[in-house]
């Protein structure tokens, strides 16, 4: 299965396509996050809604496991060799490449850094036992998982927020260079399409990011979660 | 104008380098890079230094042979320009100038700043090339080239093989070249009898020479004296993948 290490060209294919499906989810995530915004009732209700669909849940889950391990595999793998062979100049003198490009690997190892933190907190509930098992009344009297509590906790939390904010900046500046590098990776391109794409990717990256961290930023300052 | 040089010297591939200081004065801003060296060259001779070794040959820009990093710039600091074109108005008085080799891990260096690019020869070797049988010459229209092919064809063979594409990559990759000299004859019909086979190949000696893989930073193309478009790499990714997902037909 890992058979495709050998071939740098057949790595970057894996490296986008697992890259093109976890964009997916984290414009889903992303979506789903912001129900934040429309109260208790609106984000735990969506939280349960994706509980009750179980089978297809887990479905996506193991398919976003099975690209996450793939990405970081091949990655690391072709980024200890691109850095063993490259030449080691004295004075550089970047003329094309871009900060986000070349911040690629650090900024992917953060993420997959905070994706592990990130579960643990909000997933497993092995950071914060007590705010996980606070349970909320849904309008139509169902007992649910209280999510909305449990993210507004979490985010008052100085240290918790400010982790989340760079490692989702450091997501920002991967998503500006993977966005469109996948598409060459893959052979669409074209003289008007890749400007084009770099336009969006950069675009899409500061959406995200905005969207993102906006939950955090509103928690602390109050604005979002005062009740709780 | 004077100049402040800092050279790599290196005796062999088996020794060790390192960057000597050097100071050339007069030197006109009409005269190209090379020939500031050779101006340098002629003094260290005459104080009975060895001279520095780089590569060259034709000196007109088309040959590929010149390879020397110019202030962390492969050929130096201009666009689509060879160091052998490079002018030195291009620089100041008194600036200080490094000159290193073409670096990377599969181009050994061999002198100062002359390096061994025979991987990039290896790679044309593995199948940058069209069977035919030789007989007398083919009428000049035998077979009709559409004009976009053509051109595409022509803007790939622009390709001098110097390796700056290399030694400008931060990964140390090769796929410029190697998607430049694949598109020459992939896109022309005289080449479609071996694509696959073609294509593969040279994908694969490529890989084999050790060189690193492509991250998009792009610096090849800015580094290019052709300009070879980044495109061609997209397409060789492509064709990579296509070639090897239908070898079980063939």
């Amino acid at each position: 299965m890992l058979g495709f290490l050998k071939s740098s060209i057949l790595s970057k294919f894996v490296v986008a396509i697992t890259g093109l499906i976890m964009v997916g989810f984290i414009i889903g995530h992303t979506l789903g996050n912001l129900l934040i915004y429309a109260g208790p009732e609106a984000i735990n209700a969506y939280a349960v809604g994706l509980k009750d669909i179980g089978g297809v849940v887990w479905a996506m889950r193991i398919v976003l496991i099975i690209s996450l391990i793939l990405h970081v595999i091949a990655t690391i793998n072709l980024v200890r060799h691109n850095k063993a062979v490259a030449g080691k100049y004295k004075v550089n003198n970047y003329k094309a490449s871009t900060f986000s490009g070349r911040f690629m690997a650090y900024a992917g190892l953060t993420i997959l850094f905070f994706v592990l933190y990130h579960l643990a907190h909000f997933t497993f509930g092995v950071v914060d036992a007590n705010a996980y098992g606070m349970e909320a009344t849904l309008e139509n009297g169902r007992q649910v998982h209280d999510v909305y509590s449990m993210v507004v906790l979490g985010f008052r939390n100085v240290l918790v927020s400010l982790f989340y904010i760079v490692a989702v900046v450091f997501l920002g500046f991967h998503l500006k260079h993977g966005v469109h590098s996948m598409f060459q990776s893959l052979g669409i391109h074209g003289k008007k399409f890749t400007p084009m794409i770099q336009k969006v990717a950069a675009v899409f990256a500061v959406v995200i990011v905005i969207s993102l961290i906006s939950i955090p930023i509103s928690i602390m300052l109050g604005i979002v979660g005062g009740q709780v | 104008m004077n100049l402040k040089l800092h050279i790599w010297r290196q005796k062999n591939n088996k020794t060790n380098g390192a960057f000597e200081q050097y100071a050339v004065s007069d030197i006109s801003e009409d005269m190209s890079f090379l020939e500031m060296l050779d101006v340098l060259n002629e003094d260290l001779i005459v104080e009975g230094k060895d001279p520095v070794a780089f590569d060259h040959d034709c000196r007109e820009g088309i040959c590929g042979s010149c390879s020397m990093t110019i202030n962390g710039n492969p050929h130096g600091p201009e666009k689509a320009t060879t160091a052998c074109q490079l002018h030195m108005r291009k620089f100041k008085d008194g600036q200080e100038i490094y000159i290193e080799p073409f670096r990377n891990n599969s181009f050994p260096v061999i002198r100062d700043l002359v390096v061994d690019r025979s991987a990039l020869d290896r790679i044309i070797q593995s199948g940058g090339y069209i069977s035919i049988k030789t007989g007398s010459a083919p009428d000049a229209n035998d077979i009709p080239v559409p004009k976009s092919k053509a051109d595409v064809a022509m803007d790939a063979a622009a390709c001098i093989g110097c390796g700056a594409c290399v030694a400008a990559c931060p990964n140390g990759a090769a796929m410029l070249f190697t998607s430049a000299k694949l598109k020459h004859l992939n896109v022309l019909p005289q080449g479609q009898a071996e694509k696959k086979k073609r294509t593969i190949a040279m994908v694969e000696q490529m890989d084999k020479e050790g060189f690193g893989s492509c991250t998009n930073h792009y610096e090849c193309e800015a580094a290019c004296p052709k300009s070879i478009s980044v495109e061609f790499i997209s397409e060789m990714n492509f064709e990579y993948a296509k070639a090897r997902a239908t070898a079980y037909r063939d």
